[in-house]
């Protein structure tokens, strides 16, 4: 006999609904091949915040603690900023990240990171990686790994346009 | 019109805080178990934590991790307490109920009279004159009896001892399994402005703050291993059976924890242990009950712990000044006796760390 009660009760049990901040992770090549379990559990390490229009995530020459993925609105990467000279680097929209290098050493920030409109920004420190290569190892690795592959990319694609440059210029 | 504003708000601001004085003047007395309750439990989570977290990377689950961790810490504990605690009290007792008062009065005065004996003339004669009318077994009876109620008034702190424990396990226990998830719910009430310092900032304290108390508790183990070894070498070499000396040395150990005093406090169980094992041994009483040769060891023990082993495990980083560590000892005793004065220092090293932290913080506030 079927109880609604019951059916109520166990409803969706064991089928936990994708978050906006999993599914906006997913689209992070750091965070590719996470099992869901891990997404659940980078998901409580991150910090989701809220940004105004022409709020700093970060300012130029600030120490860097970590890396941001725009969740919703968009990010101005700027140089200079609040000077004569400030010049937009780039516009990151939603499912871009950007300071991911500061999760591998604390430098200053090279350029600034402004707010275009309210904005929702999902920040993930360095801090919280070392925790979590302590804590659960082999899931650190696995972002560490990602982490690797994506600035290896950069690399061979910086050491690519310098190839061309180069024999542009002979 | 801001400026006719400013003296306003900088009124209601005084008031605001005379007011929190004021509360907090009359709520004191009802909020300071509390608060010394949380003050450890944050001490022993920061020394726990490490440890938790590395065991939850092995065992894969984090709840299990801090139980048996507590658990584990417990049971050497109780152990550890239990065995020589009824060790203790035996040989109290034993010492109290065999105790022949006009023996322990003859050796006494044997002593003191062993002591004017090497004393240059003149001293002598002022002492004999200001000890002759001495009635030492009264003496003896009046300490053995004062012993007694203290004793009695000991147990019946027990119980408000025994709850405010079991309270600072459950809360423990809590922290250390909320810890992440406590922080994170902190770190998101901290404006956008300040959020990435603080992140610092926390992470930074978090590091120094683990690493001066493991690194004061790697000097403990030290000594408690040294003290040990030095009384067995006593022991062995002069014969001056000396019992209990794991327990001498962990004492010696914690006490050790507190600068300045404690390794004076350090020496007393085991100056008390070789008084009570030795008082109707007349060979003792010659060496004066060793009292001598344990002081002696403690110093040597003492200079080796703050030549070789502190300056290594807990280095200069979070060095305090000697008039700081005093205050603070003063302060802490006041507050809450020995266990204020044990806490006394690791709370100042924690307080100087944020303070050089916040220091830092200020200096970098064009980045704000």
């Amino acid at each position: 006999m079927k109880s609604p009660i019951w059916e109520n009760i166990f409803k969706g049990w064991n089928k936990e609904k994708e978050s906006d901040t999993v599914l906006t992770l997913k689209q992070v090549p750091i965070f590719a091949d996470l099992t869901e379990k891990e997404f659940t559990q980078i998901e409580k390490i991150i910090h989701k915040r809220n940004y105004k229009p022409k709020e700093f995530i970060f300012k130029e020459s600030a120490p860097g603690v970590g890396m941001y993925i725009i969740m919703k609105g968009s990010v101005d990467i700027v140089i200079n900023s609040s000077t004569e000279d400030e010049t937009i680097l780039a516009t990151m929209k939603e499912g871009n990240f950007f300071g991911e290098l500061t999760l591998l050493d604390e430098k200053p920030r090279s350029a600034a990171a402004v707010s275009r409109e309210n904005s929702v920004i999902l920040g993930f420190f360095r801090p919280d990686l070392l925790d979590l290569l302590k804590r659960k190892p082999s899931f650190g690795i696995k972002i560490l790994l990602n982490l690797a592959s994506i600035i290896g990319d950069r690399l061979r694609d910086t050491n690519e346009k310098l190839g061309n440059f180069r024999r542009g210029k002979k | 019109m801001k400026e006719k504003k400013e003296p306003l708000v900088k009124l209601y601001r005084l008031i605001q805080l005379v007011l929190i004085a004021i509360v907090i003047y009359f709520i004191w007395p009802h909020i300071s178990n509390v608060v010394m309750i949380l003050a450890i439990v944050f001490l022993f989570t920061t020394i726990l934590l490490p440890a938790v977290d590395w065991l939850e990377g092995k065992i894969k689950s984090r709840i299990l991790a801090v139980l048996m961790l507590l658990f584990f810490l417990l049971a050497i504990i109780v152990l550890f307490f239990g065995s020589f605690g009824v060790n203790f009290y035996n040989e109290g007792k034993e010492f109290s109920q065999n105790i022949d008062k006009e023996k322990v009065a003859q050796t006494l005065e044997k002593m003191s009279q062993a002591t004017t004996a090497k004393l240059p003339g003149f001293i002598k004669e002022t002492i004999n004159e200001q000890t002759k009318d001495i009635d030492y077994t009264a003496r003896v009876g009046k300490i053995v009896q004062s012993i007694a109620e203290k004793f009695t008034a000991f147990a019946a702190k027990l119980g408000t001892f025994v709850f405010l424990l079991f309270m600072t396990l459950i809360f423990t226990i809590i922290l250390l399994y909320e810890y992440h998830n406590f922080k994170k719910s902190l770190v998101s009430l901290i404006s956008n402005r300040y959020f990435e310092i603080s992140l610092k900032l926390i992470s930074q304290i978090e590091k120094q703050v683990s690493g001066y108390l493991s690194g004061q508790l790697l000097a403990a183990t030290s000594v408690a291993i040294l003290s040990i070894l030095g009384l067995f070498l006593i022991n062995t070499l002069f014969d001056a059976n000396l019992s209990l000396i794991i327990f001498i040395g962990v004492i010696a150990g914690l006490a050790n924890l507190i600068p300045l005093i404690g390794p004076f406090a350090g020496m007393i169980p085991a100056i008390l242990i070789a008084i009570l094992n030795n008082i109707q041994n007349p060979a003792a009483v010659e060496h004066f009950f060793f009292i001598p040769h344990i002081i002696i060891m403690f110093i040597i023990v003492q200079q080796i712990d703050n030549n070789l082993v502190s300056p290594v495990v807990v280095g200069k980083s979070v060095g305090i000044h000697p008039i700081v560590v005093l205050i603070a000892l003063i302060i802490g005793g006041n507050l809450m006796g020995p266990i204020g004065m044990l806490f006394a220092v690791p709370t100042v090293g924690v307080m100087k760390v944020v303070f050089t932290e916040i220091r830092w913080v200020m200096k970098n506030a064009q980045y704000l």
